[in-house]
């Protein structure tokens, strides 16, 4: 029996490997390790396997990239406090800007949609948390529920910081690598930005 | 017979290379589709050949439950999308 095709598609195992690794954004990469699942129980199954090409595509393929898309999900997210007022507040002027052109200054809707561009270049998501008065957030940043927090400056704080009229937003991050990311991209004009550390103690679980 | 698994391997490269070079999740995900399906298609093929009922329903297998899959990675992709 000539099997001489039994050599080309064993060859197909390593491109599909290597074109896997070779990925960076890790959803890319999770179509690709489904490939590579398809390729290889193709491999098992001509090379006369036939239960491990059938585990490969049930547990290989199917469940363990469920699994991990869940937890690329969950995890590559950057958790952004907000309060309540200043979401209702840009959702509105989201809505009003689509019709109009009058807004002047730059609002928090902007802010946002700078923020997730930003981290979108590495592959975070950004999700917005609202609380309902500053007290909170800064609680809910010590007890690591969020990753930073976003508010606008009270006018006594612009008064009495004369260079903060530029800056209506102050950004305050706990996490180093956040703070690093955020200070080299230009937000600027928009937001000042803080690094504070939150203490491990409040982390038992 | 060995001509048609040549031809079939040949078309499978078409899918990896799409798969390869397009920035599209959803291009992807069709590649993916693609390649998922070809596979499977020749796994039927090959249990033809050698007259092997074994491999014929694991290809079989495969070929329903790797759509089942798919079905599943989209459906999370897709909520990524809308958060």
């Amino acid at each position: 029996m000539d099997d001489s095709y039994i050599y080309v598609i064993v060859a197909l195992l390593p491109l599909a490997a290597l074109i896997l690794t070779v990925q960076v954004n890790p959803y890319h990469a999770l179509v690709i390790r489904g490939i590579l699942g398809a390729v290889s129980a193709l491999v098992y199954a001509v090379l006369g396997a036939a239960d491990v090409a059938l585990t490969e595509a049930l547990v290989g393929t199917m469940l363990a990239i469920t699994l991990y898309a869940v937890a690329v999900r969950s995890s590559l997210v950057m958790r952004l406090g907000v309060l309540k007022d200043s979401l209702l507040e840009a959702e509105q002027k989201l809505e009003l800007a689509l019709n109009d052109a009058q807004v002047s200054q730059r609002s928090f809707a902007d802010l946002v949609a700078d923020l997730r561009t930003i981290v979108s270049q590495y592959h975070l998501r950004l999700e917005l948390i609202p609380y309902p008065d500053p007290q909170s957030l800064h609680q809910a940043l010590m007890a690591k529920e969020i990753h930073a927090t976003c508010i606008q400056r009270s006018p006594q704080d612009e008064a009495s910081i004369p260079q903060s009229n530029s800056q209506p937003y102050h950004t305050t991050t706990r996490i180093h690598r956040l703070y690093k990311i955020l200070q080299t991209e230009p937000l600027a004009p928009m937001t000042s930005l803080d690094y504070i550390t939150a203490l491990d103690s409040a982390e038992k679980h | 017979m060995n001509l048609v698994l040549i031809i079939m391997i040949l078309a499978l490269l078409i899918p990896i290379y799409e798969a390869w070079q397009d920035d599209d999740i959803w291009q992807k995900m069709l590649a993916f589709a693609s390649i998922a399906t070809k596979t499977s298609v020749m796994i039927l093929v090959v249990s033809v050949l050698r007259d092997d009922w074994m491999i014929g329903v694991v290809g079989v297998i495969i070929l329903s439950v790797g759509n089942a899959g798919l079905m599943l990675l989209a459906h999370i992709i897709k909520r990524m999308g809308e958060l």
